[in-house]
This record gives C-alpha cells, sequence and structure tokens, in this order.
C-alpha cells in the first residue's frame, strides 16, 4: 500500500523536473511565407515574382488620389472643387490645388512612400537569387526602378537610397537631384539593350525599347530642370540634351508607332497604333477616370468630383478632335456620355436631358467657371477621355506626348521650322480642318503639350520646365517658387536623420 | 536545479511518514450547521473528515451525520461565501456549527498561479464576485462595467456580441489591442481575433467580435482584476494592461444542487436622433432648392426609417446547471443557451455554451486533479453596420439620411430603392444582405496538484483553447448601393481558425518560521498559439438569393482568393514568487517572469519583468487607534511588458500580397510582397508602474475601502511608423523612443449603511481619476479616421509630445459668415491641437444595495467625465449640404446658418463633450419562502438596465467607441454610425432544486 503510492509519486518528481527544462528554443518556421535573408547584397528572392509585382504596382496611378493628384491638381488644367459635403476631405484636394500643401499632406506622404518602396522593389528584382533575374529581367527592373526613381525626383527633388542589404537600422542615403539624375539615366541606358524590341501590339504592360527611350527622352527633355541651382529656374537647356531628346524620340516612332486617326480611339479597348505602354491585368482599370468627374446623374453614376479650369478649355479651337466629340445618344449603355470636355447641357443614353437631382431636378448643365470651394454640383467642365463601357487599359507611355517631345526640344535647340513641321504632323491627324501652323513659341508649345496630354499626369512638370508654375491661374494665387518640388513628408524626416527638408518647407 | 533536487529528497521521506496510517475504530458525529448572524439552516454545506474522503453534506434543515473513523480528530465544514471551518473533535459526537458569512478582510484573491487573502495582498487588485456583478449582463466584460475602480468596459456599440474595449488605468500604448490579459481558469487567452472582421464590399470594413462570447456570465463566480505591476509581473509580458482573471463556478454543496434560471429581456431603441419628417423634409429642402419641384424629392410615403429597421429586441437567456461536492470532490456541468435578438431587424446572436468543471481529491488528500472545460457554440447574424462607410453609407447611417418620403416597399412588394449607388434604402441594405458568423470554441484544462510533503505542492496544468470560425457576408445583385454590389452581387467567406496549447509546471512552498510565514512559487510555463485564416471573395452571382449565393457559389460567374495565412508563436516563460509575512504586520512580494517569445529574434527573445511589493498592516500594531478595523499601507513596483505584434517582425521574409475582385468584377490576383525586412533590433515594449495603496476599515469593518495612486510609464512602444525610404514596406515596426505616462488615483468604498435583521443597505463606490499624457516623442502619428461623404482622407486624432494619446487635432470653428460657409479661429483653414482628449478624466460607479427580508433591490449608477466625442455621424451627415442634396437631416439643420455649399471639413464644430452619468441597473429580487423537500429556492426578479442616460451628447450613446484606426493606430472616442444601445427590461426567475 505504502509502495505503490510511492511509485505513483516519484514518476511525478521526476517529470516536475523535466518540466522545467525548456520544451522549445523559439525558432520560428516560415509557415506562409518565404524566408529571404540578405546575404552580401543578394537576397533569396524570387525574381521573376518580383518583378511581376513591380510591373502590379505601376498600376496604382489609375487612381484619382496620391500620384496622381499630385501632376494634375496642382496644375492649371485641373481643380478639383470642394461641392457642400462632396470632396471636402479634409482639404487634401483644395491645398493641392491652391499650393498651399505641407509637409504632413497625406498624398505627399504616401506617394513617396509607393513610388520609394517600388524602387527598393526593383532592387530586391535585381539582387535575387531563387532564381536570379535574366538578363531581360534584369534591363526590365532597372527601366522601372528608373521609372520610379524618376517620379521621385520630379515630385520631391532629393531621393534616398537603400541597398537590399541595409536594413532597419541603416538610416539611407541622400541622393541629391543631379545624382538622381545620373542614376536614373545610367538605369535606362544600362536597360536599352536588354529590353525587347515591342512595336504597336496593343495590350502592351511590358517595358521595351520603345517605353525607355520615350522615358529617356522626357529624361534629357527635363535635364536643366533637374540638374538646375534652382528647381524654380531659370532653366538652361543644352543643345546636345535636345538632340538626346531628338534621337530617344526618333527611335520609338522607328519601332513602328503612328498616330491614332480618331483621338478617342487611342483610350478605347483595342486600340494599339500608339501606345507604348499600359497597364497589366492586375488592376489598374481606367474606371476612376471616368468616376472622378462624372456627376451622380449621368450615366454611369459619377462621383461628382474634378473639373477643368475654364481658361484652359478656351486653349482648345472647335476643329481640333481632342476638344471633344458629342454622346451618341443611341440608346446603348452610356451613350448619353460625350468625348473630352463635356459642357453644357448632359443626355441621357435615350438622349433625354439629365435631371440634376442636386438642384432640384433642374436640367444637368455643366458650366464652365469653377470656384474651389462652395461649388454647385453642376459647376465645372468634365473631361472624358477613358470613355465608359470603352476604355481599354490605362496608358502609361504614348506616341503623342514622344512627338510633343520631340517638336519641343526641337524648338529649344532653336530648330523652329522643324518643331513646326513635328507638330503639323501631329495636327494634321487631330485638328485636319484647321490651318496648319506657321510658327510656334514657347507658350504655344506648352499650350500644344496641354491640348495632346490634358489630364494625362504630365502637366505639372511640362508647367515647372516651361517655368509656369510659379504663375497665378484660377483660384491658385500665390506664387511661391519653393512649391517647384514637394515637401520631404515629415514622417519621411522623422524617419531618416540625413533626409533634410526642402528650401521652403 | 540543485535546489529542486534536495526539495525532492526531503520530500518524499515527510510524504512517506504523512501515508502511514492505522486502520482503528469509527463514531458517528452529527450535528446542525448554521449561519452565525441570522441562525438560518445551512442547506448543503460540506462536512469533512480531515485527512480522508469521507464526507456528507447538510440537509435542509442544515442536519449533517458523518462516520468518523477512530484516529481523526478534525473536521472540516466548508460553505460557499462563508469559507471554511476546522473543528477538532472532543469526546461529544454531537458538533454545530455557527458559520460566518465572510467578510471583506477574509475575501480571497486571485493573483494568478495562486490565491491569497485580501488583507494580505501587496497589490492592487479589485476582486469581484458574483453578488457583486451585473448580474443580468449577457456577455462576461459587462458583469464589471463600472464596478471596479479605474477599469473601463466599452462596448464598440450596442450591437450583441459586438467588441470590446477594456482599459486598466487609461491607455499605455497604441498597439491595436490595448486589452488586458484575459485568464480564463489559469487559460491565458491569446488576444487575437477569434472571429473574422469583414469588408462590406466597399461600404466599410466590418469589426471582430467580442473574443469573450464564448463564455457563459452565469458560469462566473468571480473575477479578479490585476491593476498595478507589482501584482501583474507574475504574468510578464502580458501584463502591461492589467490582467482580469475569471475563475468560473465550482460545485460546492455536499448534495448535488440543481439549479435552472430563465430571463427574459425585452430592449427597446434607448434612444433617437431627431430627424425631419417627411413633410418638414420636403420644406426644408425646397428652401435651399428654390429651383425644384417638390416632386424631385417627395416620393409621397411617410417612414420613420429608424423604426422600420429596428425592432424590440427579445432576448432569451437559459441556464442549467447541476452540481455537488463532497468525498473529496466537486463537479458542476452547466449548460447556458442565449438567444438575444438585435434591435437592428435581421442581427442577433445565440450562443449555446456547455462546461463541466470538476475536481478530486486522491491520496488522503495529497493528490487534486481538477479539469475545466467549455464548448461554446457561437452564431452571430450582423446587420451591414461598418465602422468606416464612405459616402453611400451603411444600414444605420440609411436610416437616419434616408428620404423620408421613400416607401419602405414597392407595389409588388419589392423592396423600395432609389436607384442611386450614392442613395440605398436602410430596408434593403437589411433584407439584401446577409452576415452570417459561426464560431465553435472550445476552452479547457486539466491539472493536478500534488501536495509533496509538508508546505510544497507541485501543480501542472495542460490547457488549450481552440476556436474555429467562418464568416459569411453576402449582398444581393439586387441591392444598390456602393459600385462593387449591383447587378453583380458579392460574397466574402471568411474563416478563422486558432489553436492555443498551455502547458504550465510549478511548484508553491508555504511555511512559517516563528513568526515569518513563507511562500514561494518557481513555476515554468510553455504557450503556443496557433493563428490561421482564409478569405475568398466571389462575384457576378447569377443569383440574387442571399442562401443560394452562399450555398451554392458556383452560382457566382467570377470568385478569387483574397489570401490565406497560418502563424504560430510561442512563449516560454519561467516564472517565481516570493511572500513574506513577518508578524502578520510586514508583508513582502517579490515576483519575476522571463518571457520568451518568438514574436522576438536574436538577443531581444527574453525579456525580464520584476517587481516587488511591500505592504505594512498598521492595525497590527499597538499604536494603531481602535476605530480602524483595517489599515495598511501598500507600495509597489513593477515592471510589466507587451509583445502585441504580427509574427515574425524581424526576419525578411515574402509572400504574395492579397487577390481580389474589382468594383468592376474583375479578379486579380495579388504579387511578390516584403511582409517585413530584417529587424532584429525589434523588442518588448515595458511599462513600468509605482502604486502607493492604503487599505482601511472603520467601525468594525462597516465602513472600508482603499485609494490607490499610481504612475505608469511605457516605453520602447511598439509602433507602426512611416519606414525610412525606399523600403520594402510603407511601415515598419519600431520601438519608439517615446514615454507614455499614466497617473491616477483610485478610491473604493464599501459601506454598510444598515445592517438590521429585516432591512440591510449596503454602499458600494468607487471612483477613478486618470491623466494620460505622450512624451519625449520625436514625431507624429495621426489616427481617428473621419469617414462619410466629403470626408475621405479626414482624421480627427494626433499622438504627438505633450499631448495625451489620441489628442484631438481639429480645425477650431468659429461660425459662419453671412455667406453661410464656416469660419475657423484666426481664419485658419488647418488643423490644430485643441487641448481636450477623448480619454475620460474621472469615471465612476456607484452600487446601493438593499435587502428587506425576502425581497431585495439594488441599483447601479455608473458614469464618465472629462473627455469628448467626435460625433462623425454628424459631421458625415447632419449638414445643409446633405440636406440639399435631399438626404434627410436632423431638425437642427435648417436654423444653424449653414449653406448648403459649405463643406463641413473636420473642426470643433463635431467635438462634443462626452460626460455621461447612467443608470445601469436596477434589480428587484424577491426570494420564495419555500421550503419543500424539491425545490430548496426559488427567486424571481426584475432587471432593468440602460435605463436612464444624463448626458449633453447629442449622439445617441456617449459610451462609444467605433475603431477608426488609421494604418494600425488605433483611436478613441468616435462616433460614427454606432449600433443603437438597448433600454432592456428583463424578469427572470432562478430555482434551486
Amino acid at each position: 500500500m505504502k509502495n505503490s503510492k510511492f511509485f505513483f509519486l516519484l514518476p511525478l518528481f521526476v517529470f516536475g523536473l523535466m518540466v522545467f527544462q525548456a520544451c522549445t528554443d523559439l525558432a520560428v518556421e516560415a509557415t506562409d511565407s518565404v524566408f529571404t535573408p540578405v546575404t552580401g547584397g543578394t537576397f533569396a528572392g524570387n525574381a521573376t515574382d518580383l518583378l511581376a509585382s513591380a510591373y502590379n504596382d505601376m498600376n496604382s496611378v489609375a487612381d484619382q488620389a496620391n500620384i496622381y493628384s499630385l501632376t494634375e491638381h496642382v496644375s492649371d488644367e485641373m481643380i478639383p472643387p470642394t461641392r457642400g459635403t462632396d470632396w471636402g476631405d479634409n482639404g487634401v484636394w483644395r491645398t493641392l490645388h491652391a499650393h498651399t500643401w505641407d509637409a504632413t499632406h497625406q498624398f505627399v506622404g504616401d506617394s513617396w512612400n509607393q513610388l520609394n518602396g517600388r524602387v527598393f522593389k526593383c532592387n530586391q528584382v535585381l539582387a535575387s537569387t531563387s532564381p536570379a533575374p535574366t538578363t531581360a529581367q534584369i534591363a526590365e527592373a532597372k527601366f522601372l526602378r528608373a521609372w520610379y526613381m524618376y517620379q521621385v525626383m520630379d515630385l520631391y527633388g532629393k531621393v534616398p537610397f537603400r541597398n537590399v542589404g541595409e536594413g532597419v537600422e541603416v538610416n539611407p542615403r541622400v541622393l541629391s537631384r543631379s545624382e538622381a539624375f545620373d542614376f536614373v539615366e545610367k538605369d535606362l541606358l544600362e536597360a536599352l539593350p536588354g529590353l525587347a524590341v515591342i512595336g504597336p501590339v496593343g495590350d502592351n504592360s511590358t517595358a521595351s525599347k520603345a517605353a525607355c527611350n520615350a522615358l529617356l527622352a522626357r529624361l534629357y527633355l527635363n535635364k536643366a530642370v533637374y540638374k538646375g541651382a534652382s528647381p524654380s529656374g531659370p532653366f538652361a537647356f543644352d543643345n546636345a540634351d535636345m538632340a538626346k531628346v531628338i534621337s530617344h524620340c526618333d527611335a520609338v516612332i522607328a519601332d513602328g508607332f503612328t498616330l491614332e486617326p480618331n483621338y478617342f480611339d487611342i483610350f478605347k479597348a483595342g486600340a494599339k497604333n500608339e501606345i507604348i505602354l499600359n497597364t497589366n491585368n492586375n488592376g489598374g482599370s481606367p474606371q476612376n477616370r471616368v468616376y472622378m468627374t462624372l456627376h451622380y446623374d449621368n450615366n454611369p453614376s459619377g462621383w461628382n468630383g474634378f473639373a477643368t479650369l475654364a481658361d484652359f478649355y478656351a486653349k482648345f479651337q472647335d476643329g481640333d478632335q481632342r476638344k471633344g466629340l458629342p454622346a451618341a445618344k443611341d440608346g446603348t449603355e452610356f451613350s448619353g456620355i460625350g468625348y473630352g470636355f463635356l459642357v453644357g447641357t448632359q443626355y441621357k443614353d435615350d438622349g433625354t436631358v439629365v435631371a440634376n437631382s442636386r438642384n432640384g431636378g433642374a436640367p444637368l448643365d455643366f458650366t464652365p467657371d469653377i470656384p474651389l470651394a462652395g461649388a454647385t454640383s453642376n459647376q465645372g467642365i468634365r473631361v472624358m477621355k477613358y470613355h465608359p463601357g470603352q476604355y481599354g487599359k490605362y496608358i502609361l507611355l504614348r506616341l503623342g506626348d514622344v512627338m510633343t517631345m520631340k517638336a519641343e526640344a526641337q524648338l529649344r535647340s532653336g530648330a523652329v521650322p522643324a518643331a513646326v513641321v513635328t507638330l503639323n504632323a501631329l495636327r494634321a491627324v487631330r485638328a485636319p480642318s484647321l490651318t496648319p501652323l506657321s510658327t510656334i513659341d514657347l507658350a504655344g508649345m506648352l499650350d500644344e503639350r496641354g491640348r495632346e496630354l490634358y489630364w494625362e499626369g504630365l502637366r505639372r512638370t511640362d508647367q515647372v520646365r516651361f517655368e509656369t508654375f510659379d504663375d497665378t491661374w484660377s483660384y491658385k494665387t500665390l506664387t511661391n517658387s519653393t512649391r517647384n518640388v514637394f515637401p520631404i513628408p515629415q514622417q519621411a524626416l522623422d524617419s531618416n536623420p540625413n533626409l533634410r527638408q526642402n528650401d521652403g518647407y | 536545479m540543485k535546489f529542486l533536487h534536495t526539495l525532492t529528497k526531503g520530500g518524499l521521506l515527510v510524504a512517506l511518514l504523512l501515508l502511514c496510517n492505522f486502520a482503528m475504530a469509527q463514531r458517528i458525529v452529527k450535528g446542525k450547521v448554521t449561519d452565525a448572524e441570522g441562525g438560518d439552516a445551512l442547506i448543503g454545506a460540506s462536512v469533512s473528515v480531515v485527512g480522508t474522503t469521507r464526507g456528507a453534506a447538510s440537509d435542509i434543515d442544515g442536519n449533517y451525520s458523518l462516520e468518523v473513523p477512530a484516529g481523526s480528530t478534525q473536521i472540516r465544514f466548508a460553505y460557499t461565501g462563508y469559507g471554511e471551518q476546522v473543528i477538532t473533535l472532543g469526546p461529544s459526537n454531537t458538533v454545530d456549527v455557527a458559520m460566518k458569512a465572510a467578510g471583506v478582510l477574509d475575501e480571497v484573491v486571485v493573483i494568478g498561479y495562486g490565491s491569497i487573502k485580501k488583507s494580505d495582498a501587496t497589490g492592487a487588485v479589485s476582486t469581484l464576485t458574483e453578488k457583486n456583478f451585473n448580474r443580468t449582463s449577457l456577455t462576461p466584460e459587462q458583469l464589471i462595467q463600472g464596478r471596479a475602480a479605474g477599469v473601463v468596459v466599452t462596448n464598440s456599440s450596442g450591437e450583441p456580441g459586438a467588441g470590446i474595449n477594456v482599459r486598466i488605468r487609461g491607455t499605455a500604448s497604441v498597439n491595436a489591442n490595448n486589452n488586458p490579459l484575459f485568464v480564463v481558469d489559469g487559460v491565458p487567452l491569446s488576444g487575437g481575433e477569434t472571429s473574422g472582421s469583414s469588408d462590406a464590399a466597399g461600404l466599410g470594413s466590418q469589426a471582430a467580435r467580442n473574443p469573450l462570447n464564448f463564455l457563459n456570465p452565469a458560469d462566473i463566480a468571480s473575477i479578479d482584476i490585476l491593476k498595478d505591476a507589482s501584482a501583474t509581473a507574475i504574468y510578464g509580458s502580458r501584463g502591461a494592461n492589467g490582467v482580469v482573471i475569471i475563475t468560473t463556478k465550482s460545485g460546492q454543496s455536499g448534495k448535488g444542487v440543481l439549479e435552472y434560471g430563465y430571463t427574459l429581456g425585452v430592449g427597446t431603441l434607448a434612444n433617437t436622433y431627431d430627424v425631419m419628417d417627411a413633410r418638414t423634409f420636403v420644406a426644408e429642402w425646397q428652401k435651399l432648392n428654390p429651383n425644384g419641384a417638390a416632386s424631385e424629392v417627395n416620393f409621397g410615403s411617410e417612414t420613420d426609417w429608424q423604426r422600420e429597421i429596428t425592432r424590440t429586441a427579445l432576448s432569451h437567456s437559459h441556464n442549467l446547471s447541476f452540481g455537488g461536492s463532497g468525498q473529496g470532490g466537486d463537479f458542476r456541468f452547466s449548460l447556458g443557451y442565449l438567444n438575444q435578438d438585435g434591435l437592428i431587424k435581421e442581427s442577433g446572436i445565440k450562443r449555446l455554451t456547455g462546461r463541466f468543471n470538476g475536481s478530486k481529491k486522491f491520496w488522503d488528500d495529497k493528490l487534486k486533479v481538477s479539469t475545466n472545460f467549455t464548448a461554446a457554440q457561437t452564431l452571430d447574424a450582423g446587420a451591414l453596420i461598418t465602422e468606416t462607410a464612405g459616402f453611400e453609407g451603411d444600414a444605420w447611417a440609411n436610416a437616419l439620411k434616408g428620404n423620408p418620403t421613400w416607401p419602405t416597399h414597392n407595389a409588388n412588394g419589392t423592396v423600395f430603392q432609389s436607384g442611386k449607388t450614392s442613395e440605398p434604402s436602410a430596408l434593403a441594405m437589411i433584407e439584401l444582405s446577409d452576415d452570417a458568423t459561426n464560431t465553435l470554441r472550445a476552452l479547457g484544462n486539466i491539472n493536478a496538484e500534488i501536495n509533496l510533503f509538508s508546505g510544497l505542492t507541485f501543480k501542472t496544468v495542460l490547457g488549450f483553447d481552440r476556436s474555429i470560425s467562418s464568416r459569411k457576408n453576402a449582398f444581393s445583385k439586387d441591392l444598390i448601393a456602393g459600385d462593387a454590389i449591383g447587378g453583380k452581387g458579392r460574397l466574402f467567406v471568411t474563416d478563422i481558425e486558432t489553436a492555443s496549447k498551455l502547458w504550465e509546471n510549478y511548484f508553491t512552498y508555504n511555511k512559517e518560521f516563528g513568526k515569518v510565514n513563507f511562500t514561494g512559487l518557481l513555476g515554468y510555463s510553455y504557450q503556443q498559439f496557433q493563428n490561421a485564416g482564409k478569405r475568398n471573395v466571389y462575384s457576378k452571382f447569377s443569383t440574387s438569393d442571399l442562401e443560394l449565393m452562399v450555398n451554392n457559389t458556383s452560382t457566382a460567374g467570377v470568385s478569387a482568393i483574397v489570401n490565406s495565412y497560418n502563424v504560430t508563436d510561442e512563449l516560454q516563460s519561467y516564472f517565481g514568487r516570493v511572500n513574506f509575512g513577518i508578524s502578520d504586520k510586514y508583508l513582502l512580494t517579490a515576483t519575476v517572469r522571463a518571457d520568451g517569445s518568438t514574436k522576438f529574434g536574436g538577443d531581444n527573445q527574453y525579456g525580464y519583468f520584476p517587481s516587488g511589493a511591500f505592504k505594512w498592516r498598521i492595525t497590527e500594531e499597538s499604536f494603531c487607534p481602535k476605530v480602524f478595523s483595517d489599515l495598511g499601507l501598500r507600495v509597489g513596483y513593477g515592471i510589466t511588458g507587451n509583445q502585441n505584434i504580427n509574427h515574425n517582425l524581424y526576419t525578411a521574409r515574402t509572400r504574395s500580397s492579397d487577390g481580389g475582385i474589382d468594383n468592376g468584377g474583375v479578379a486579380f490576383t495579388g504579387g511578390a510582397s516584403s511582409v517585413t525586412s530584417e529587424n532584429p533590433a525589434i523588442k518588448w515594449e515595458t511599462t513600468t508602474q509605482t502604486n502607493i495603496g492604503l487599505d482601511w476599515g472603520f467601525w468594525g469593518s462597516r465602513l472600508t475601502g482603499s485609494i490607490d495612486v499610481y504612475q505608469k510609464n511605457t516605453k520602447d512602444m511598439l509602433v507602426q511608423v512611416f519606414a525610412a525610404q525606399p523600403s520594402p514596406n510603407d511601415f515598419v515596426w519600431r520601438n519608439l523612443d517615446a514615454d507614455v505616462e499614466n497617473r491616477g488615483l483610485e478610491i473604493s468604498v464599501n459601506l454598510v449603511a444598515v445592517d438590521k435583521d429585516k432591512f440591510d443597505w449596503r454602499v458600494l463606490g468607487n471612483i477613478a481619476f486618470n491623466q494620460n499624457n505622450v512624451n519625449s516623442f520625436a514625431s507624429i502619428l495621426n489616427t481617428g479616421r473621419i469617414s462619410g461623404q466629403g470626408l475621405s482622407q479626414a482624421y480627427a486624432q494626433r499622438i504627438a509630445e505633450g499631448q495625451p494619446l489620441f489628442a484631438y487635432f481639429l480645425r477650431e470653428f468659429d461660425g459662419y459668415d453671412a455667406s453661410g460657409n464656416q469660419k475657423y479661429v484666426n481664419d485658419l483653414d488647418a488643423q490644430v491641437f485643441v487641448g481636450k482628449s477623448p480619454i475620460p478624466k474621472m469615471t465612476l460607479g456607484l452600487t446601493n444595495q438593499f435587502q428587506f427580508g425576502n425581497l431585495d433591490a439594488s441599483f447601479f449608477l455608473t458614469g464618465q467625465y472629462g473627455h469628448y466625442i467626435y460625433n462623425n455621424t454628424a459631421n458625415a451627415l447632419f449638414t445643409a449640404g446633405a440636406l440639399g442634396a435631399g438626404r434627410n437631416v436632423t431638425n437642427d439643420v435648417p436654423t444653424s446658418g449653414e449653406s448648403r455649399n459649405n463643406a463641413p471639413d473636420v473642426s470643433t464644430r463635431f467635438l462634443e463633450k462626452g460626460d455621461f452619468l447612467r443608470l445601469q441597473d436596477v434589480t428587484l429580487g424577491y426570494n420564495l419562502p419555500i421550503k419543500s423537500k424539491n425545490i430548496s429556492g426559488v427567486r424571481l426578479f426584475v432587471n432593468g438596465q440602460n435605463l436612464m442616460v444624463f448626458t449633453d451628447y447629442s449622439g445617441l450613446d456617449p459610451e462609444v467607441n467605433v475603431n477608426k484606426a488609421i494604418n494600425g493606430i488605433p483611436s478613441l472616442g468616435i462616433d460614427y454610425n454606432a449600433y443603437p444601445r438597448a433600454r432592456t427590461i428583463s424578469v427572470g426567475a432562478n430555482v434551486t432544486f
């Protein structure tokens, strides 16, 4: 009896002592992710997957906020009016248009994160080992890195940089705008030989020689800005750079791109003639370009947001295709929506007039004058390039941009007649009924860029380069030259002591 | 280990001696067990022979009869609420015992890995037992709402099963989850969500449910709240937000007792918004739309949408339990069923819980084996109420803004819809969507406690906690709301599985050395937490039938895998505690816990959390005035931690990002993306806390209470901050170089006001003051997302140096100009700190309990003061612009002076005082004077909950906290379309057989 109890106790003691031994060494396993350690500048990532992801990231520019907003609302071609309870959004839009943004602006911060994070992802592609990138993938990754870093350089001036081997404890070094230019240039020049020749094939979401040439042209065209002593100018354009712009533009054209005979067909599904690069299948739909501008009572029902400025609309002549086409109103879905600038009375698909439910059911009539705040629901001319129900992919690079860049480079290098020839070649398609240009100056050149590329995310860069960004326009009265670059986001400054705030913020 | 080895050897010898027994003759002892105060018989008291397994129970008249083996000299009497009494037998065979109801001083406090007499407790601990609970509560945390000083319990809304926010001594951190650690019968809960949050197809995110839903409050015997670090440090890394120890009921009475309780609750809408009726709405709309014909907005009906989507909510709660004790063992089995309708149609909760608690002693009481096991099935039916609804709003927002002239139904009987995606019908949102969550959760432990030799015991605990949950959220293609649903339909299926395993072993040694009483604890604990889940999304349905959508998913034309995950974390700990009591005057406690966690890597895996406390029982000193029945001074200091971050944030790793279906119905897949980069420096967040407390009692303990002051400082806060770009992620977890300071004062008072035979009146009160501040923080964090029309990027709170956490950061509203546009102080159209905070400066609770013979009554008031609420509901809905656009608003809008073209940006216009005093609970009970063979007690009661709220807040209820986090930084005190709270009248009966 006694002994049997004792025998029960003994194992319990032993057991009790055993349990004081550690059960675990606290090592974690990768159950739903892959450990991707960084050793000596390489990275155990999968180059193919990461490259695909880096491409997907390009799609975010189709959103109306963040990067797109920084390139458009600050310019003279788009206004984000607050309409009563709509689009106040804590002032994020108004402050962009009025040039009163600060370093805590939501889009300034988020865009910084998006773009720099993508640069890093491209670094990861290049440093991947399992598998390592192919020669073609290296070229594409360098193109994409240049694509993203270009935007950081353009928007913020300074560019932080981190290698894959530099962990959280390392404060990224900071490239000046000039150093960033050299970095982007080097990437693009290294990428160019390894990229495929892809002509006009329609849906093209892979980086090609043409895309690289187009970006190089943009880079050299703006070199004076990025290498300049002050972000607000004055800028001195170098003929050698302009020659590079022209040769890269010619290289794009040589790959077979041609102008689309009907301007708004460019933005329709199935178009191919002048699309150099578009978003891929994973998101990046142009749908927000439709919703962000259409009125609630349009079909499709929009968010009644952004409009263009009356002064910008006035730059378009009748006879220029780019000014717009009337709605078909043939009863098919969305045929009540016109193309280009939507101004005046709006119609339903069946041709009857749209009643504005925000104005007691009065006919919906888009009027040109538009205040920045306190706008009524029908004020402001709307813009419809990607037509609902017809749009294809979101376009990132296209021939119209390349041709106008070429003309501008010709103009800036003093070859006015050559510039006129280039522009007239474009205008012969876009505005065949109008008299060809006989001459061109810088102001005319900026206007032509605006007419060709309005609402495509290039206006801010153009206005800075043409030194009109400090001018005033409707509801933009500040002429603060320090606004030519955005501030470094406050939280980015807090996170990296190597960063210094841009002048004026 | 050598110490243990020696211990073991000695133990064996002593154990051997103890085990020697000699069989001898028996005798029979009889007697009566009575209540020392009233003289009433105590029915079912446990009577046992010390050192044997022999036992008996007192009968209905309190009489017992017990066979006592010769050689045994002591009998132990035990009765719930009366403690234990051991009587040494004399020559007489009749032993009558008068037992005293346990007074405050003899109450036992559960402190983690043990319990202690309240008078010996050195830390700040609040103990609540059944008699102080909010007894008709339907969820566990509501039992203690307002009852303990410094403990603020807020349900995120009035929805049955809504998430909870429990704050002990303020908010110390900016983690997503600042809830305390919950320990149920010794098993620490993981703190993670056990059911999926959901995504309402572009109409905002829906909160996860209350993780404590699986516990039936009727099964809970006591809740101990460890507040200061000297008490919580034994839980180390998880102690920083306090620890709530829940102990469930075990079988008590000697003979088996069967209890049945039923409660019927009738809930009605406690408050509604004063929105315009149909006629006023049309007239006021026309004033703002002079061009407009009334027919534009007048659809001819008169609909009160708040009434249309709500109902009188009935709840039925059945509780059946059977338990008993004796023969060195006890058991209790219980079943609970709750069927609670929500105020909003289609919403509600059905919960079935089963529990078994049992224990049995073996080997002359030297080995005790116990088990606690509970299983619960919870069916949550949710309404389309979301936390972040945009301009379309959710069902409640549309009940407020919906045009009151709309009919509820079309002539053909289908639900009416405006046809505009931005103006859905509230009723259509309810009827054409379905949100069902089925959660099965089982939690249990089996433990063995062995008395090795005099004073040394060893306990081993094996515990588990497993939960399987599936949430199915369907939106019919007939519903016209937002961009993703109409014409396409959408279904989300979110499954979550969690599993936690626990193995704990500890030695406890208790010994008196002369005047020194020593208790030592040494233990090891291992806990593993597994979290897995997946989500799929479906769209382009051929059917509009919600049931078919859920149960025949191939009716979807497109489906996409959002993602799945499966991670396991481990926590391995060593802990120890020593208590010294010297002459009962000086009590010393020291604890230390070493926690090793897989949440941290490299050299940071282990964190060390020590604490020490001292109590001086001044009453034991000869100089202490006799007026004090108790006077004790406590001083404690400790370091606790927090590891409440995601799995493995220190090893560079990649996984595919989420896929999904876009608003157009096109599926997309995820892509390779970094989860985190190499981040080896991440380490434990630590909170140091100093507590000074005074326990006191006057006049023979008629007036007792305690006063505590504390200072808490949280350092190395674990926060997601902007990563230094370029970085694989926008955010990176860092230990912030900031210091969040909480200082406070807590007073609790218990008064026995009248203590007569037929009339008894007790008053329990608590009041707490808290002050919160963020020091030495070099950056900023924005939070408090404000949602609604035209408020897309809006936020209302900023965490910054020199401000309290979640300080309001707003434009300063200064009325309207002549044209009806708002003005700001100094014409500054920018956000500034406005010197107001959502953290209550003062919280209080006051209970009055009366007993008149068989009749009892109580009422309970709770209040919070000094804080502000941001009324996002009004900001999003009740503006002139909204009325102008044809949406309903409250009656005060037309006279506010606002123009319909004014942009109601985030400003102090919508910031309101949150002060309130609530008559939370009134109960009237009657114990039927039945003395029958079959029924030993019947109690009938009527209870009212949330009967009155005294507040100036213009929203429905000032006790509100909708999750408005930004980038994982939580918010506090923002009201946005919160599910309305009920006023509930309950009637019920408890029968004891």
